[in-house]
């Protein structure tokens, strides 16, 4: 069973990349040096891996993120809201609280702000779906539209940076350089933001693999009926595991303007390549919500829209075309990813 | 003052609604056969997006609606099968599998755009569907414009909604269907096929996501512009729970929704000091709070989002 998912996966892979090679040439560009290009520019130039590295640090740390409730099978599709909320907690207070308050002291308020922003968004659905049996992923989805429009609000309001009133862009104000994370290079993530990535990846692995929670959740996840039997408290896991993701969806939005934008702004956000909240899922998914080989699937995913922006920049190629590319890549890889993900869980349970 | 304003603030929801409501109508009513069935196929995002593409982009080069109808339902069904294929066939996890759908249809949107559009800035607009307007009863103050001023598409969409609480509920074949989601096994023994029930039952799914979505483009905004549902298909996925898997229950709820929406797009017009992101973001926060007052686990097919195993 195992090997026909494989082939299963692979298939769709091949079926992923012949379409997005029809597309190029459906765009003038000759298919398979569409493709080469893109992986090019995405990992084997210096500046692609820089870029490809810096824009896998907030996916690193949604998708590991991600990865807790999902063992549970508890499905957290709003850490798009709960990413935005972490960036406008911290953002704010590194913006307040920087005039008076040495760095160090403001990036850990950051941190935990962020921590708390991203959990209390996760909070109000995840208690519907434990006490009236909401589906958690509609009622999460919502909230990732409050979310965007809070945003936008802020932006527009008592957030609204001078920059942002003489552009018309709706952006906040810059925060001090002092409080930025430190970074091998200027504006990208490459530095403690990647450091906390990796800490996260590898916490949250050890979290999953060696503790009680970790197994209390693969349980729940295999079956729920079979915890309940075993005694374990379904609600208080569901609850942490959740706060938990939400949480470190929020620690992403403030990793991604301390280390890399300085700015809160909503680009960073409607940008379907950008929107690492919702890109997570998949980067979860496709590294079988093994937190370490997160790190590998979200620099696999984040390369592809390095790749992407590169060629709009060699080639002339329209950014829009090349991001349906990575659209169709990104949308048809992970389907047989997701089909044989899902049936080596219900053959291991059909096992027991 | 206030009578007059909550008066003419019910006339504008009134009839504002029915227009707003449709997609939702469309598409959930599909949904709800679906589940019905047993299956919970999330990816009803995914495929009204692909609707919202290819409706209007036929209208648009061929000025045939009824083509363009067609053809977006059977794009939503053809998305639809993907979901088939792994939710039935391969016995994947329904909510995995649905949400690659929402991904696909997502990603494929913005591709058939851009592939027909290229790069422009102002996109294209078509005109909406002409309206009926029989001669006596559509003068009927509130009510006529209500009941017999909608548009065609319109009257055929909330046709369907009878159409399946007959079809489920005075039919064989509706009988089977639910029992196929209630007890899979059972239905097997009675001689009923639970597999190919599902399947039809998520192709039909796809084919009215697929009109509800070109009814977004066609009738309402006359436009197209990037993931212009806002999240519709999973308010049409919850709105299903709020009618307890009752076409017209769910259908009423659709209304409801719809009205929501309207009266909020009207109130901001009155209160320009209250910033209008607030009123753009009620309409999730009211299915919060709808989700939030029904408790889904009561009234759901058993089976529902649990792959069917044959017993070896």
């Amino acid at each position: 069973m195992a090997r026909y998912a494989r082939a299963l996966s692979t298939l769709f892979f091949f079926l992923a990349l012949c379409l997005s090679s029809l597309l190029f040439f459906l765009f003038g560009v000759a298919p398979l040096e569409g493709l080469i290009d893109l992986i090019r520019l995405g990992f084997l130039s210096s500046n692609g891996l820089i870029a490809t590295i810096g824009e896998a640090v907030p996916l690193i740390i949604i998708a590991a993120g991600l990865s807790v409730p999902f063992t549970a099978r508890v499905w957290n599709i709003g850490a798009q809201g709960q990413f935005v909320m972490g960036s406008i907690l911290a953002t704010w207070i590194g913006l307040e609280l920087s005039n008076f308050l040495p760095p160090i002291i403001v990036v850990i308020f950051a941190l935990l702000s962020a921590f708390l922003g991203g959990a209390a968004w996760i909070i109000p659905p995840i208690l519907m779906r434990i006490y009236r049996g909401t589906n958690e992923i509609i009622a999460t989805l919502m909230m990732n539209f409050v979310a965007v429009f809070l945003l936008y609000y802020l932006l527009r309001g008592p957030m609204e940076g001078a920059v942002g009133v003489s552009t018309h862009e709706p952006m906040s104000d810059l925060l001090p350089s002092t409080v930025m994370l430190p970074s091998l290079v200027h504006g990208a993530n490459l530095g403690v933001g990647l450091i906390i990535a990796l800490l996260v990846a590898f916490g949250l692995f050890l979290l999953l693999r060696y503790t009680r929670l970790g197994y209390e959740l693969r349980i729940i996840g295999q079956s729920a009926e079979a915890a309940r039997y075993a005694g374990i408290s379904i609600e208080r896991d569901v609850l942490l595991a959740s706060i938990l993701s939400g949480g470190i969806a929020g620690i992403a939005g403030m990793v991604e303007v301390y280390g890399a934008t300085r700015v809160l702004l909503p680009q960073i956000f409607s940008d379907i390549t950008t929107s690492y909240g919702y890109v997570g899922i998949p980067v979860a998914l496709i590294a079988s919500l093994n937190p370490m080989a997160i790190v590998l699937s979200a620099i696999f995913f984040s390369g592809i829209i390095t790749g992407a922006y590169g060629m709009q920049l060699e080639l002339g190629i329209p950014i829009d075309v090349v991001t349906s590319v990575y659209g169709i890549i990104m949308f048809l890889a992970p389907l047989g990813f997701y089909v044989s993900f899902a049936r080596r869980k219900i053959s291991k349970v059909r096992d027991r | 003052m206030i009578l007059e304003f909550i008066a003419s603030l019910t006339v504008i929801a009134l009839t504002g609604m029915v227009p707003r409501a449709i997609p939702v109508i469309a598409a959930s009513n599909g949904e709800l056969v679906d589940q019905s069935a047993g299956v919970l196929n999330l990816g009803v995002e995914g495929m009204m997006l692909i609707g919202t593409v290819v409706g209007f982009f036929t209208d648009f080069y061929t000025g045939n609606l009824i083509l363009a109808f067609l053809l977006a339902g059977l794009a939503g069904m053809c998305l639809s099968l993907l979901h088939a294929v792994a939710a039935v066939s391969l016995k994947a996890d329904q909510v995995v599998s649905g949400t690659a759908i929402w991904f696909i249809g997502w990603g494929l949107s913005g591709v058939i755009y851009r592939a027909l559009f290229g790069k422009i800035l102002v996109p294209p607009t078509i005109n909406s569907i002409p309206h009926l307007s029989l001669p006596i009863l559509s003068s009927i103050p509130i009510i006529g414009p209500i009941i017999f001023g909608q548009d065609p598409v319109a009257y055929f969409i909330i046709l369907t909604v009878v159409a399946v609480h007959y079809f489920l509920f005075h039919t064989q074949p509706g009988l089977n269907l639910r029992t196929v989601g209630e007890d899979p096994r059972t239905a097997e023994e009675m001689g009923v096929n639970p597999k190919r029930y599902r399947i039809y039952a998520i192709m039909f799914g796809g084919l009215m996501a697929g009109i509800g979505g070109a009814y977004l483009t066609i009738a309402i905004t006359g436009t197209f512009y990037y993931d212009l549902t806002g999240g519709m298909g999973f308010i049409a996925v919850a709105l299903i729970s709020f009618g307890k898997w009752k076409p017209f229950r769910t259908f009423f709820g659709c209304l409801v929704f719809g009205a929501v929406f309207v009266v909020f797009l009207t109130i901001q017009n009155y209160y320009p000091s209250i910033p209008y992101q607030f009123f753009q973001m009620w309409p999730y926060l009211a299915i919060l709070v709808i989700l939030s007052g029904v408790s889904a686990k009561s009234g759901g097919p058993a089976a529902l989002g649990k792959p069917y195993e044959k017993r070896d």
